[in-house]
């Protein structure tokens, strides 16, 4: 196509609208009209109705995947294929004036080669190959080849196989019949080779495809694939009888399947360009159903609703931590191609923004996205990537706990085997030394070991509170339960329990459920309380506990808790004689 | 005396073996794990089993599983449960099956000679023997409502005693009263605070413990 501005280009579609009905209705005259049949659509009721709806059906198809914006020339291709399409009928129109039968007789030539690269191009996506390219151009300079050929040396007069226009041809310079014969010939082997071509380039396109790819693709390819056959067969038919005249049943026949076949075609392109027209439609209207806050995840549904692609997927890039993550800020592998499937990477101003997961039905989603879904793309991914951001944060913080907490473990079982073994062992040799100053009644000696034997168990005793403060080994080998009743033991002040904590849950929770009633009965022995009341409950997957004192209000935020049960996705809450918290526990 | 003793800090372990010889025990087998601890108990068929109750591999409550197993294999044979942690949830889950012939004392208080070789002796007997520490602590548990406060100081005392295991014989002869006197203490104790009078003494430890937690 040439680059013409796109306000002439919208200008032209326009005027092809008047146009080509004009040509249409002229075409429809001629068929239906007085004089001698020598077109095909003339032959009956039934050719003249194919032929006119075949026009009319390319030029539906064109407006439509024009104002699709379709990527690619099909649109454009359509509506040229559907003015020239009547050419072959004003060929025939025995009254008019020779330039027109002339002028149509050059237009007519490019009939097959512009259906043929009609095909070619769809779905339009990606950008055709060069193979294709080279082979669209391969058929277009054999028709104006062929076309300028017979223009210049054909004297329709003199043209024994002349059916349809036998008079005139006003760009004639010399007859040559000889030559015309052979171009004629070549042309129909030339034209019956393209079509086998397309034939075979659609039955590889099908079976290379999947899914809706394949139905979508389908209602193109198969009317293409039976046009083609039909032209072979059109070719082949014309080698047994040179003369073409449109009352030979065969050829009526081969005529109509054609034209069928082109109906069919242009309906298959008319949908698709109707589809994909619903869809910008539906898209446009997207940005302005979500609202002003919407929440993360709700473009993808959205466009996934809008599109019909239930599997639609949007995987947002971060930059900065080179990674892909969904909206809700998760990482996520980077999407793929699969069969059926399309990846489109979505940049703006030079920077990766989003992929997105689609059906092969939308080669080009790129362009459906218009700027503001696009803005509403860039929000979302601003806003996942504060959600991942949010999610290292609190992986950062619950790893900070846990590793404090196994810190604390550690350094409860180093002074467990250590420490504390060593003054055990100490208090046993003073212990025989004992028994043997007391065999040998040594008075002064026993007295001595006895103090010395005090002074160890206290030792041993200050060391094992300093332990159990440390970490309470209870808490990993029993669980919280036996750890919060270990504590109401031990407590400054009465401690109630409700006995409902029964299961293990992970370490880092107990912990941290542990500590808090620990702090809080300190806090309410400090704050002059007669008791505190501790519940412990589990539920959908939370586990709640609660302490309640009747000491003074408390003013302390009670941080240091705060900070770990956050760390863990919990809450705390604090009142003043009544703190809560509430940790998820899988 | 034949005892089997299972450590698996040899420091420890040789400090326990060293004492109990010295008092005229005969150590007839040592472990380092509960596994050799059982397989050693099977073979030399001791009178009690010695078992530290944080021992490999996972450095839990192994000593604990393996006294009831050994309590529930061996009827005849005793366990003595030596632990560093102040914990009566321990002590009251190894007597919960088999009350008897079974005891729960810290480690330090091997150093006491006199305790031990009379622990074992208990235990043999087929008493319930409990460390006064873990007793005291849950006698000295604060309550908002102290159920023991109608008790007399003779009669707190003599519940320690129920609760360290000791039988109305054992408690008489330590407070040098006769085993009667004892004997109406120990009911009227379990009247004020409600408890039904066993006829099991084995069963009156665990009913006393169990009480004080609560």
């Amino acid at each position: 196509m040439p680059r013409v501005s796109a306000s002439w280009a919208r200008l032209a579609r326009l005027a092809v609208v008047p146009i080509g009905l004009a040509i249409a209705v002229g075409a429809f005259l001629i068929a239906r009209g007085p004089g001698m049949i020598t077109t095909y659509a003339g032959r009956s009721w039934l050719a003249t109705g194919l032929t006119v709806a075949a026009g009319l059906a390319l030029m539906l198809a064109g407006l439509l995947a024009s104002r699709a914006s379709r990527p690619g020339p099909a649109g454009d291709l359509a509506l040229l294929a559907a003015l020239v399409w009547f050419a072959p009928v004003w060929v025939g129109w025995q009254f008019g004036p020779p330039l027109v039968r002339s002028l149509a007789m050059v237009a007519a030539g490019f009939v097959f080669a512009l259906l043929f690269h009609l095909v070619l191009v769809f779905p339009g996506g990606r950008r055709p190959s060069a193979g294709a390219r080279a082979l669209a151009g391969a058929v277009y300079l054999e028709a104006a080849l062929a076309t300028l050929g017979l223009a210049l040396f054909r004297a329709p007069s003199r043209d024994p196989t002349c059916w349809v226009n036998c008079r005139d041809n006003v760009f004639l310079v010399r007859s040559l019949p000889a030559l015309t014969r052979t171009i004629e010939a070549t042309d129909r082997w030339f034209t019956a080779a393209a079509a086998a071509v397309l034939l075979a380039v659609c039955a590889w396109r099908l079976l290379a495809r999947r899914g809706p790819a394949r139905v979508v693709l389908l209602s193109v390819a198969l009317p293409a694939m039976i046009f083609a056959a039909a032209s072979i067969a059109r070719a082949i038919a014309l080698h047994w009888v040179p003369l073409e005249d449109p009352g030979t049943p065969a050829l009526l026949l081969i005529f109509e399947v054609q034209t069928a076949a082109v109906i069919l075609l242009a309906v298959g392109l008319a949908r698709d360009g109707a589809t994909a027209l619903a869809h910008r439609r539906r898209v446009a209207r997207i940005v302005a159903s979500l609202g002003a806050a919407p929440a993360p995840g709700s473009l993808k549904s959205a466009l996934a609703r809008a599109l019909g692609d239930p599997e639609l997927s949007i995987a947002y890039w971060l930059s900065a931590a080179q990674r892909y993550v969904n909206a809700q800020g998760h990482p996520v592998a980077e999407p793929a191609a699969a069969p059926g499937r399309l990846v489109t990477a979505l940049v703006q101003q030079d920077t990766r923004v989003a992929a997105v997961s689609h059906a092969a039905t939308l080669p080009e989603l790129e362009r459906e996205l218009g700027p503001s879904i696009r803005l509403g793309l860039e929000n979302e991914r601003l806003q996942a990537e504060v959600l991942f951001q949010l999610g290292e944060l609190r992986a950062s913080r619950a790893r900070i706990v846990e590793t404090g907490d196994a810190e604390r473990r550690r350094l409860e079982r180093n002074l467990h085997d250590g420490a504390q073994q060593r003054l055990l062992a100490l208090s046993y040799d003073i212990g025989l030394a004992h028994a043997s100053a007391d065999a040998e009644s040594d008075d002064r000696a026993r007295l001595l070991l006895e103090q010395a034997l005090a002074d160890v168990q206290a030792g041993l005793g200050e060391l094992r509170e300093l332990a159990h403060g440390i970490y309470p080994a209870i808490l990993t080998e029993a669980g919280l339960g036996p750890a919060l009743a270990t504590l109401a033991d031990s407590a400054s002040i009465p401690v109630e329990l409700d006995d409902t904590v029964q299961g293990r849950y992970p370490e880092v929770v107990e912990t941290a459920a542990y500590l808090m009633v620990a702090e809080a009965i300190e806090d309410a022995s400090g704050r002059g309380a007669g008791y505190a009341a501790v519940t412990a409950a589990h539920r959908d997957g939370r586990l709640t506990v609660t302490v309640e004192d009747d000491g003074q209000g408390r003013t302390s935020p009670m941080t240091e808790i705060a900070d770990r049960v956050g760390a863990l996705g919990g809450i705390l809450a604090v009142e003043p004689t009544w703190m809560g918290v509430e940790i998820p526990c899988g | 005396m034949r005892v089997v003793v299972a450590d698996d800090i040899m420091l420890t372990r040789e400090g326990i073996v060293r004492l109990l010889r010295d008092a005229g025990i005969d150590v007839v087998a040592q472990a380092e794990d509960a596994e050799a601890l059982l397989r050693e108990v099977r073979q030399a068929r001791p009178d009690v089993a010695v078992v530290d109750i944080r021992m490999p591999p996972a450095h839990t409550d192994e000593g604990l599983v393996a006294a009831q197993a050994i309590r529930a294999d061996h009827p005849e044979i005793g366990v003595l449960v030596l632990s560093q942690y102040v914990e009566p949830s321990y002590a009251i889950r190894l007597i919960q099956d088999h009350p008897e012939r079974v005891g729960y004392l810290l480690k330090e208080r091997v150093s006491d000679i006199a305790t031990v070789v009379d622990a074992l002796r208990r235990i043999v007997d087929g008493e319930t023997v409990i460390d006064p520490t873990i007793v005291a602590r849950l006698l000295g548990r604060r309550r908002r409502v102290d159920p023991l406060a109608g008790l007399t100081d003779r009669e707190r005392e003599v519940l320690g005693l129920v609760a360290e295991g000791m039988s109305n014989r054992a408690i008489a002869a330590r407070l040098f009263v006769t085993e009667r006197t004892v004997e109406a203490h120990v009911t009227q104790i379990l009247l004020k605070l409600g408890l039904a009078e066993s006829p099991d003494q084995h069963r009156r430890v665990l009913a006393v413990l169990t009480f004080l937690r609560t």
